[in-house]
C-alpha cells in the first residue's frame, strides 16, 4: 500500500510539473513585455539610445530573453535567478497582481479559504443525500418513489447550474425573501465578534450551497443507484439471503461495499465538476471566492494571478485524483495486494 | 473473397437495418429471427419518456432549424424605445369601451392614449415607464377635467382642457412638466389668449403652439435643443418633434430651423426644393423631417437610417403626412394611404381596409404603431402590436434572439460533439487494440485531461487563444475547445470495448486470413460498438450544449451580440433582471432546459435500448 501511495505521489508530481510548463507557455503566447511596461514612465526623459540600452538591460536582468524552459523553471524555483537567487512558485512566489497592486499569495487567502469552504461543504452535503438516496432508490427499484427519483435527477444534471441558480434566487430572494441575493456580508455590518461574523458567512452562503448541492445532485444518484442495482444482482447477494442473513447487512455490508467501487471511481470527475461549477456559482453570486478571482483575473489580463489560480485547480484535481487513488486501495483489496 | 459493393458506412447501415444478406428460407424463421437493430429500435421506442423525449427535441430541433428564417437576426439591431418590454400583444389595442365613439388618439412609444366622445380618457398598451412610473395612472385632476387636446411622448403625456390648463404625467422626473414662466401666467390668467391648435410630445420635452404663432417649449433642455430664435416667434403655424430637436412650418408657408444647433444639425439645411414653394404640412420622424408641398409632393430631409428618403410615386397628392419613429404614413387627396421607411415590425403594411380610397376620418401614427378612425368611428390598426417574449435590455426582440441563440448553440454542440469522438475513437481505438505502451500513454493522457476542471481549463484556452479572434473564429475556437477537452469519456469507453472484441472469434478469423491491424479495428471492431457510441454522442451533445452555455454564460463562450442560450442569460444575473423583467430568463433557460433534458431522455433510453443489462436497472 505505501509503495503504491509513493508511487501515485511520484506520478502526480510528473503530472504536475508537465501541467504547469503547459500553462506557463500558453501564458507565453500572450504577447507582453514586462520590460518596456517598467521602463515606460522614464522613457519621456531619455534620449533613444538610453532607452534602448536600458531597456535591453532590464531585459536581461528580467531574463526575459532565456530560452522557455530557463523561464518556466525559474517561475517554479527551480532555476537560478539573474541574481542568483531562487525566487520562484516552490519558494512561495508566484508574482505579482497587477490587477490588485499586491502579490498573488496575499491576493488569493481570502477567496481560496471560502471556495474550499464552499466546495467541501457542498461536496459532503450531496455525498450525504446522494448516497442513501440511491441506495434507497436501487433496493425499491421501479416503484413510485424510485421513478419519481429518476426524474428529478434527470432534470439536475440537464439544467445548468445557472438556471438553477436564478429559479432559487427567484423563489428564496425574491418571492420568500428568505436569503440575501448577493454577496457574502451584510453590506456595512460591524462584528461583535467573529462567531458573529462567521454565521453571517453562513448565512449569505446558504443559498450558493444549496444550489450547488442540488445541481450535482442528479448524476451522483443515478450513478450509486445503478452500481447498487448491479451489486445487488450479483450471485453473492442471492447467496447472503440464502444464508438468511438480515436484509440490512445483505444492503450495506454485501451490496454496499461492492457497489463502492465503480462510484469512487466516478467522485473524483464529480467533484471537479463541482469545483469547476463554482466558478459559475461564485459569479452569480457574486462571491470572494477562486472563481470570481479567476473570472475578473481573465477579465483584466492580470496573468500572473490566473496562472496561480490555475495552479491552484491543477493542485485540487491532482490531490482529488491521488485521494481517490488512496481510497480506492481502501477499499478495493485486490489494488492493496497487486501493485 | 467476392468483391463488396457499395461505400462500408452504407453497408453497415444496411447489414444494421436488413440483418445479412443470407436469404430467409422459412415463414417462422422471419418471424422469430430480428436483427439487433430491430430489437434494439423497439425497446428504444416502446418507453414513454423516449418518445416524449424525441418529439420534444424534434420540435425545439425544427422551431430552430425553421425559425430564423422568419426571425432574422439583425446583429447590429438595438432600439431605446423598445428596451424590457415584457410579452405582450396588446400596443394597439384600443379598449373595447371606446369602440365607435373615439374622439382622438395619441400614439406615444409603446403604449396609446384615447379620448372618446364622453370625454373620458383611456390608456392601453404597455404603460408601465418605470416600477413606479405608470402612464395609466392618470391623475385624478386630469380625469375630472374637459380634455380637448393631448399627446404622448416617450415617457410623458400631455394635456390640455377647455380652460387652457396644461397637464402633464407619466415621467415628470426630468422636467418634463415644469412649464416656463410665460405658459404658466398664461395658465393662471384667464384674459391672457392662450388658444393652443397643437401640442406634441416627444423624449422628454413637449410643445405647444397657440393660434397667434407662438411656440411654447418646456421640458428637459439637457437633452433637446428646446429654444427658439426670437425672430420667429409669433410666427409658428406648426411644429414637428424628432427625439431631440425641432423645425417648424411658419405662417408664410416656409419650413425653418428655428433651434440654436444650427449648423450642428442634419435639419438646419433645408432642402432648396422647399424654398421655391409653399409649405402646407410637416411631419418628422426620430432622425428626419419631412415636407409636403403646396402641389402636394414630399421632401424629406436629415439621417436617412431606414429608407425614408426613398419616398414613393404617389397616385395622388398628398394631403397630409403622419411620422413614426423609423416610417412615414402619407394620405392622399384620394383617400390612399401610403407608408415607407422602415417596415420592420409591420409599420408600413397598411391594411386593405385603410389602403385604397377608404373614409378615413383622421390617422394617428406614433413610434411604430399607425392608427386609422374611419368615418363610421371604427379603427383600423398597424404596426406593432408587441412582442411575444418580450425584449431585453436593448430592446432586441427576445423570440429572435432564442431562435438564433439555439442555432448557434446547437451547432456549437454539434461539432464539438464530433470533434470530440473523432479523437476519442481514434485514440481509444489505438489504445484498445494495441495495448502496452501505446495505451499506458494514451490512458495517461485522457487521465490528466480528464482529470482538468473543465470549465477554468475552458474559460483560459478561451481567454489567451481567443484574445485576438474575430467573433466567428471564437465561435470554432469554442467548439474545438470543448471537442479537445471531451473526448476523454469516449475515449475510455471505445478503449474498453475494443479490449473485450479483441477477444472474439471473428478477430481471430480476421487476422487469421491476413488482414491489416488497422482496418481491424477501424473496420471490423468499430461497427460492433457503433450503437454505444451513438448512446456516447447524445449524451455528450447534452453536455457539451450546457459547458458552452456556461462559458458564454461566464463571457468567455461565444462573444456578443452572436446570441446563444448561454449568453442570452449572461445578463439575467441580476436582482432587477430577476424581480422586474423575468421573461428575460425565464424564456431562455425553459427552452434550453427543455432541449437538454429531451437529448438526456433520448440518450438514456438509447443506452437502454442498446445495452440489455442497462435496462433491468
Amino acid at each position: 500500500m505505501g509503495k503504491y501511495i509513493l508511487k501515485r505521489c511520484g506520478y502526480i508530481v510528473v503530472v504536475f510539473l508537465i501541467l504547469s510548463f503547459l500553462m506557463y507557455s500558453l501564458y507565453n503566447l500572450i504577447p507582453t513585455d514586462p520590460a518596456r511596461q517598467e521602463l515606460e514612465p522614464q522613457r519621456k526623459g531619455l534620449k533613444a539610445d538610453e532607452y534602448q540600452m536600458l531597456y535591453q538591460q532590464l531585459r536581461k536582468e528580467m531574463g526575459l530573453d532565456d530560452p522557455l524552459v530557463v523561464r518556466y523553471l525559474r517561475w517554479m524555483g527551480l532555476w537560478q535567478d539573474t541574481d542568483g537567487t531562487f525566487n520562484g512558485v516552490l519558494e512561495g512566489n508566484f508574482g505579482y497582481s497587477n490587477l490588485y497592486k499586491r502579490n498573488v499569495v496575499e491576493v488569493i487567502q481570502a477567496p481560496m479559504g471560502n471556495t474550499i469552504f464552499i466546495n467541501i461543504f457542498s461536496t459532503i452535503a450531496s455525498l450525504s443525500i446522494t448516497i442513501p438516496l440511491g441506495i434507497y432508490c436501487a433496493v425499491h427499484k421501479g416503484k413510485r418513489f424510485d421513478s419519481a427519483t429518476q426524474v428529478v435527477t434527470m432534470l439536475g444534471y440537464s439544467i445548468p447550474v445557472y438556471i438553477i441558480a436564478l429559479i432559487f434566487m427567484y423563489i428564496f430572494c425574491v418571492l420568500w425573501r428568505v436569503f440575501p441575493i448577493m454577496g457574502q456580508k451584510t453590506a456595512g455590518m460591524e462584528y461583535a465578534n467573529s462567531w458573529e461574523e462567521f454565521v453571517d458567512m453562513l448565512y449569505h452562503i446558504a443559498l450558493p450551497v444549496i444550489v450547488m448541492t442540488f445541481g450535482s445532485l442528479g448524476g451522483m444518484t443515478r450513478y450509486v443507484r445503478s452500481s447498487m442495482i448491479d451489486a445487488l444482482s450479483m450471485d453473492y447477494i442471492r447467496t447472503a439471503r440464502a444464508k438468511g442473513l438480515k436484509e440490512k447487512v445483505v444492503i450495506y455490508s454485501h451490496a454496499w461495499r461492492n457497489a463502492l467501487l465503480p462510484v469512487i471511481t466516478s467522485i473524483l470527475g464529480w467533484f471537479l465538476g463541482i469545483f469547476g461549477g463554482s466558478v459559475i456559482i461564485e459569479n452569480t453570486f457574486s462571491l470572494n471566492g477562486m472563481g470570481k478571482l479567476y473570472w475578473q483575473g481573465l477579465n483584466n489580463m492580470d496573468f500572473e494571478l490566473v496562472l496561480a489560480i490555475q495552479m491552484f485547480y491543477s493542485i485540487v484535481s491532482l490531490v482529488g485524483s491521488l485521494l481517490i487513488d488512496i481510497s480506492y486501495g481502501l477499499v478495493d483489496p485486490r489494488v492493496r495486494v497487486d501493485k | 473473397m467476392a468483391k463488396k459493393k457499395g461505400f462500408f458506412l452504407t453497408r453497415w447501415l444496411k447489414r444494421g437495418v436488413m440483418g445479412s444478406d443470407q436469404e430467409v428460407k422459412d415463414i417462422m424463421q422471419e418471424e422469430q429471427v430480428q436483427t439487433p437493430f430491430r430489437t434494439m429500435l423497439r425497446n428504444f421506442l416502446s418507453k414513454t419518456t423516449v418518445r416524449v423525449g424525441l418529439v420534444g427535441f424534434f420540435l425545439v430541433f425544427l422551431f430552430v432549424l425553421i425559425g430564423p428564417r422568419y426571425w432574422v437576426l439583425d446583429l447590429s439591431e438595438q432600439d431605446s424605445t423598445l428596451i424590457n418590454l415584457p410579452p405582450s400583444q396588446n400596443m394597439m389595442s384600443v379598449p373595447s369601451e371606446m369602440k365607435g365613439k373615439i374622439a382622438d388618439i395619441a400614439a406615444g412609444r409603446t403604449y396609446g392614449v384615447g379620448l372618446d366622445t364622453d370625454g373620458k380618457l383611456h390608456t392601453w398598451g404597455y404603460t408601465r415607464i418605470t416600477e413606479k412610473i405608470n402612464v395609466a395612472d392618470i391623475p385624478k385632476e386630469v380625469q375630472e377635467a374637459d380634455i380637448v387636446m393631448f399627446a404622448a411622448g416617450d415617457d410623458h403625456v400631455v394635456a390640455l382642457d377647455k380652460n387652457g390648463q396644461l397637464y402633464v404625467w407619466g415621467n415628470t422626473r426630468l422636467q418634463q412638466g415644469n412649464f416656463t414662466s410665460d405658459m404658466k401666467k398664461k395658465m393662471k390668467d384667464p384674459d391672457e389668449s392662450w388658444d393652443i391648435i397643437q401640442l406634441e410630445a416627444s423624449n422628454q420635452f413637449s410643445a405647444a403652439v397657440s393660434s397667434d404663432g407662438t411656440l411654447y417649449l418646456w421640458g428637459n433642455s439637457n437633452l433637446a435643443d428646446i429654444k427658439l430664435r426670437s425672430q420667429y416667434q409669433g410666427q409658428v403655424a406648426k411644429v414637428a418633434l424628432t427625439s431631440n430637436e425641432y423645425i417648424c412650418l411658419l405662417k408664410d408657408g416656409t419650413v425653418a430651423y428655428t433651434g440654436f444647433k444650427d449648423k450642428g444639425s442634419a435639419f438646419a439645411a433645408i432642402p432648396e426644393a422647399l424654398k421655391a414653394t409653399k409649405v402646407v404640412d410637416i411631419a418628422s420622424t426620430s432622425s428626419t423631417m419631412a415636407a409636403v408641398t403646396e402641389d402636394g409632393r414630399v421632401v424629406v430631409w436629415g439621417n436617412d437610417k431606414n429608407g425614408e428618403k426613398s419616398v414613393p410615386e404617389f397616385s395622388a397628392p398628398v394631403k397630409k403626412l403622419y411620422g413614426g419613429r423609423f416610417h412615414y404614413t402619407a394620405l392622399l387627396e384620394n383617400g390612399d394611404v401610403v407608408c415607407w421607411g422602415s417596415n420592420k415590425y409591420g409599420q408600413c403594411d397598411v391594411p386593405a381596409a385603410v389602403a385604397h380610397g377608404a373614409k378615413i376620418r383622421e390617422i394617428y401614427t406614433g413610434n411604430f404603431q399607425n392608427y386609422a378612425v374611419m368615418e363610421d368611428g371604427s379603427v383600423q390598426t398597424w404596426g406593432l402590436k408587441g412582442f411575444i417574449l418580450g425584449t431585453d435590455n436593448l430592446g432586441r426582440d427576445l423570440l429572435t434572439r432564442i431562435v438564433n441563440g439555439g442555432r448557434v448553440t446547437m451547432t456549437v454542440g454539434a461539432i464539438s460533439v464530433i470533434i470530440a469522438t473523432f479523437i476519442g475513437v481514434v485514440l481509444g481505438g489505438l489504445a484498445g487494440y494495441f495495448g502496452g505502451k501505446t495505451d499506458l500513454l494514451i490512458m495517461r493522457i485522457a487521465e490528466v485531461v480528464g482529470g482538468l476542471p473543465f470549465i477554468p481549463f475552458a474559460m483560459i484556452l478561451s481567454a489567451v487563444i481567443g484574445s485576438r479572434l474575430d467573433p466567428t473564429q471564437k465561435m470554432y475556437l469554442v467548439m474545438v475547445v470543448l471537442g479537445v477537452l471531451s473526448w476523454t469519456g469516449t475515449c475510455r469507453l471505445i478503449r474498453a470495448q475494443i479490449l473485450a472484441q479483441r477477444e472474439m472469434e471473428y478477430v481471430t478469423a480476421a487476422k487469421a486470413m491476413g488482414i491489416k491491424e488497422g482496418v481491424i479495428v477501424f473496420r471490423h471492431i468499430l461497427p460492433n460498438v457503433l450503437s454505444l457510441l451513438l448512446v456516447s454522442m447524445t449524451l455528450d451533445f447534452a453536455t457539451c450544449m450546457l459547458t458552452e452555455s456556461g462559458l458564454s454564460y461566464l463571457g468567455f463562450g461565444i462573444p456578443l451580440p452572436t446570441p446563444t442560450w448561454g449568453n442570452l442569460l449572461k445578463g439575467a444575473n441580476n436582482s432587477v433582471v430577476i424581480q422586474q423583467y423575468w421573461w428575460q430568463w425565464v424564456f431562455p433557460a425553459s427552452i434550453f432546459g427543455v432541449c437538454t433534458i429531451c437529448i438526456n431522455m433520448i440518450g438514456d433510453g438509447l443506452r437502454d435500448a442498446v445495452d440489455p443489462k442497462s435496462a433491468e436497472r
